[in-house]
């Protein structure tokens, strides 16, 4: 880790959707240099908790701080500083790659000549030079998501905020997309990313939250997990299912025999 | 390892059956889960359809009853009878050809750009039966429609002729095999479509052709209307229209060979009619199983196609910008320098030029904006054509009506562009945040105020409607050969007007901003964009009349223009200032909580 500069930080922070409480009093911290995982079941809170952060969702209660701005009272500024890339790439299908990167370097008032060295920079990087003036409708999902990488990281964001940043990648792009996260991270940079794939969140993360119905249930890294987890529990999968309730599993073994 | 799955029947029937079935619960359950308004509106819909059935069927059955009779023969001067021989195959030729085009936007849709496809071809489901049941649901609604109009005059001129039973079911046997057979081609036109071209290309070109074809084909019936107003049809034409209809009824052509089976059969000529009929039947089956046996084929490859992206060599771009290898950081340090060289922020600049290029490139887009300018056209050569002039000719006219008459024909043209500016903005300003879409979440996540996105917005459906309404102005202007005085006049309140209802769609168009849609030509913005619309219609008249009403007063009163001139443009341009920046600013706050849920 670079330094011990917090970058994300989440107050008792809620969401409800009229009955439903989908995030309950989250409180975290994500420090700069550092890569956190956010690991939860499928409807535990994960997206919600996300979009608060990037400043999609107003919470219903609580306070997120991105770079030391609170994002409801200074959005403008809290959003300046991070970047964002959904589950779902749902991108402007009819802006080429190359065009969707000069309207976010102009959404981030970048200034004319970086903008476009930055643009070809990534382009190059995440290996879409060749599509780059192809309209995005014709792009396959794995190009989609490595375009929408690439609009996050136009403005050089202090905070990278990643919902399933690998769902959907061939393994040579998913590999390329971990090495920056861990490049980001290396430059200082906090990057706070949801996945399902245990084996992602162990080899990468510097911490892992586990949140469930809505409810962080553990954070720590993965010797503080393994201490709260039940003898035996070594792996972080054993760990996650134990938290998250596991029993299920057997069952389901159980139906498949 | 166990295995629960039985080996698939194989069987087409029963496959058709079970994905008719899944339709059939995917439209119950459609209507099951709808809001009560929703249920009502159907049931409403339905009682309705079969009212107007009922309807058709009465008034085929009065008008064919009156074709038969010898009232008319005297009027027209020859015998009705053999063209009404000639109806049934009209109707067939129709209907095969109706359903051959009508079916193959539906049949792209169906076949390569729903989304299902890819889980029932992995189905272990006959890829026949999935081809049938697509057909089946691409032409039921056109089937439907054809029936509703068809079958009552089919069954009408049965019972007015007297025809035999069998005429009746052979009639709806013969309908849908004509049906199928036309589906089947359409079908493998669209496959043929599909291996050269992007099917979404197709299907966006197609969206824009029909809305267009659909809008000149509404317009050009007004304009005849307005323009044969006295045009009386003479026996003899009468006449000539029944010889043209029924030289069209030849033995040789098989799209009539329907239609004259059925007269023949009904008539009670069985060989005939039979024989007709039943090669009429062969060559539906043929048709459609050839369609089907080559449509399996074809569908792999265009399906394949689609799935394949080629690329262009990427051109050479300009060295520095290859040169550099190491990520630059802080890029904002030079932000606020850069905003200050510009009219506009940075951030409403990307949103002008991002909204235009996807104006530019989605048809589906065009096709909404180009109704705007062909109902400009109609109307603006209906308002200037020979004979349309409101000025009275007579010299005992009061000289006061004389000079209202001259005044509104003078200032037609602001409202003529006003009307056109109308209907261009209910799209741009009443949908600038829905066309966003999905989307949105990458202006919302952006740090963009709510006012620059306003602003951004505001500008992009302003901006094209002031100068399509300044380039209709001109072009009227020039036809009426207007002053100079009265085109500026014009130009300063149709300016104005336009940017009032801006503000009033575009705040209208926030407060109900859709982002769900996914098709653009189902974006509008529900009730209160429909608020919007409406308000912007009544907002119109009364701004118009704020610039006009001083003029017209002056005029009367014979003040000097000037006086009139001033008072209107000081009353107008405040109250269009108004509705351009307060209801934008009323809904600042909005902005920022769009897409919350």
């Amino acid at each position: 880790m670079a330094n011990s500069v917090t970058l994300i930080q989440t107050q008792a922070l809620s969401k409800r959707y009229g009955d439903k409480l989908a995030v309950n009093n989250v409180s975290l911290e994500v420090q700069a240099g550092e890569v956190f995982g956010f690991l939860g079941p499928n409807g535990a809170g994960k997206t919600t908790t996300i979009k608060m952060i990037v400043g999609l969702l107003q919470p219903t209660s609580g306070t997120i701080r991105v770079t030391g701005y609170d994002v409801q009272t200074q959005p403008l500024l809290a959003k300046a500083s991070s970047g964002y890339v959904p589950d779902t790439p749902n991108l402007y299908g009819k802006l080429t790659g190359r065009e969707l990167l000069r309207f976010v370097g102009d959404l981030y008032s970048l200034d004319r000549q970086r903008l476009a060295q930055r643009s070809e920079e990534l382009l190059r990087v995440l290996d879409l030079t060749e599509a780059a003036d192809q309209t995005i409708d014709s792009y396959s999902h794995g190009m989609q998501q490595k375009a929408s990488l690439a609009a996050a990281l136009m403005h050089d964001p202090k905070v990278l905020v990643l919902d399933e940043p690998t769902v959907g990648l061939d393994p040579k792009s998913a590999r390329l997309i971990k090495d920056i996260l861990r490049q980001m991270a290396d430059r200082g940079t906090a990057v706070f990313l949801s996945t399902h794939i245990l084996e992602i969140a162990e080899r990468m993360c510097d911490r892992i939250g586990i949140i469930d119905k809505g409810a962080l249930v553990a954070v720590g890294t993965m010797t503080e997990l393994r201490a709260l987890g039940k003898a035996g529990e070594t792996s972080l999968e054993d760990i996650f299912l134990g938290l998250t309730g596991g029993a299920e599993a057997a069952e389901i073994s159980e139906i498949l025999k | 390892m166990n295995s629960l799955s039985a080996l698939p029947s194989g069987g087409l029937f029963p496959a058709i059956w079970k994905l008719i079935r899944l339709r059939l619960l995917l439209n119950w359950n459609a209507f099951k889960h709808a809001k009560t308004g929703r249920k009502i509106g159907t049931i409403v819909l339905v009682i309705l359809a079969l009212a107007f059935t009922g309807f058709i069927f009465f008034l085929s059955w009065l008008l064919l009853g009156f074709l038969r009779s010898s009232k008319l023969t005297q009027y027209v001067g020859f015998d009705v009878g053999p063209f009404l021989q000639t109806v049934p195959v009209l109707v067939c030729a129709l209907l095969f050809v109706g359903i051959l085009f009508s079916s193959f936007g539906v049949l792209l849709q169906a076949l390569y750009l729903s989304g299902d496809m890819d889980f029932l071809l992995s189905s272990p489901v006959p890829i026949r039966a999935v081809f049938i049941t697509k057909l089946l649901q691409a032409v039921l609604p056109a089937f439907g429609l054809a029936a509703l109009f068809g079958l009552p005059l089919l069954y009408g001129l049965g019972i007015t002729g007297h025809y035999s039973l069998f005429y009746y079911p052979v009639v709806l046997l013969i309908m849908i095999a004509l049906t199928l057979a036309a589906a089947g081609l359409s079908a493998l036109l669209v496959m043929l479509v599909a291996r050269l071209f992007p099917p979404r290309r197709v299907a966006e070109v197609l969206g824009f052709l029909t809305a267009t074809l659909s809008i000149l084909c509404s317009q050009s019936g007004n304009l005849f209307n307005s323009l044969g107003h006295n045009v009386t049809i003479s026996g003899s034409q009468v006449n000539g229209a029944f010889a043209l209809l029924m030289r069209f009824n030849t033995p040789w052509n098989p799209l009539n060979w329907a239609g004259r089976g059925l007269v023949d059969l009904g008539e009670g000529h069985w060989l005939a009619g039979l024989g007709l009929l039943a090669l009429t039947l062969g060559l539906a089956a043929l048709a459609f199983s050839f369609a089907l046996a080559t449509a399996e084929r074809w569908y792999y490859s265009g399906w394949a196609g689609m799935q394949v992206v080629a690329y262009r060599k990427k051109p050479n771009r300009t060295a520095h910008a290859r040169a550099a290898t190491t990520p630059s950081m802080p890029l904002q340090s030079d932000l606020a320098a850069a905003q200050k060289r510009q009219v506009l922020p940075a951030p409403v600049r990307a949103i002008l030029q991002k909204d235009f290029l996807l104006l530019r490139r989605d048809m589906r887009n065009l096709s909404q904006l180009v109704t705007p300018l062909i109902f400009g056209v109609f109307y603006t050569f209906i308002f200037l054509r020979p004979g349309s002039s409101i000025v009275p000719d007579s010299p005992d006219t009061p000289a006061i009506f004389s000079s209202i008459a001259r005044f509104i024909s003078s200032y037609g043209n602001i409202g003529m562009s006003l009307f056109v500016g109308w209907m261009l903005l209910s799209r741009l300003a009443g949908m600038a945040f829905s066309s966003e879409g999905k989307n949105y979440w990458m202006l919302k996540a952006s740090p963009v105020r709510a006012a620059h996105l306003l602003t951004a917005k505001f500008l992009m459906a302003y901006l094209p409607t002031l100068a399509l309404g300044a380039l209709f102005m001109l072009a009227v202007s020039i036809l009426q050969k207007a002053s100079l005085a009265i085109f500026l006049y014009g130009l300063l309140a149709t300016a104005m007007c336009l940017a009032g209802m801006s503000g009033i769609l575009l705040a209208f168009g926030v407060a109900g901003a859709n982002f769900t849609w996914t098709d653009p030509r189902r974006m509008n913005a529900g009730v209160t964009g429909c608020l919007g619309q409406a308000l912007a219609a009544l907002f119109l008249p009364v701004a118009f009349g704020f610039f006009i009403v001083p003029l017209l007063l002056v005029t009367v009163l014979n003040w000097p223009q000037v006086y009139g001139s001033l008072a209107g443009a000081a009353a107008g341009i405040a109250i269009c200032a108004i509705a351009a920046l307060l209801p934008p600013w009323l809904v600042r706050n909005r902005v920022e909580m769009l897409n919350e849920n």
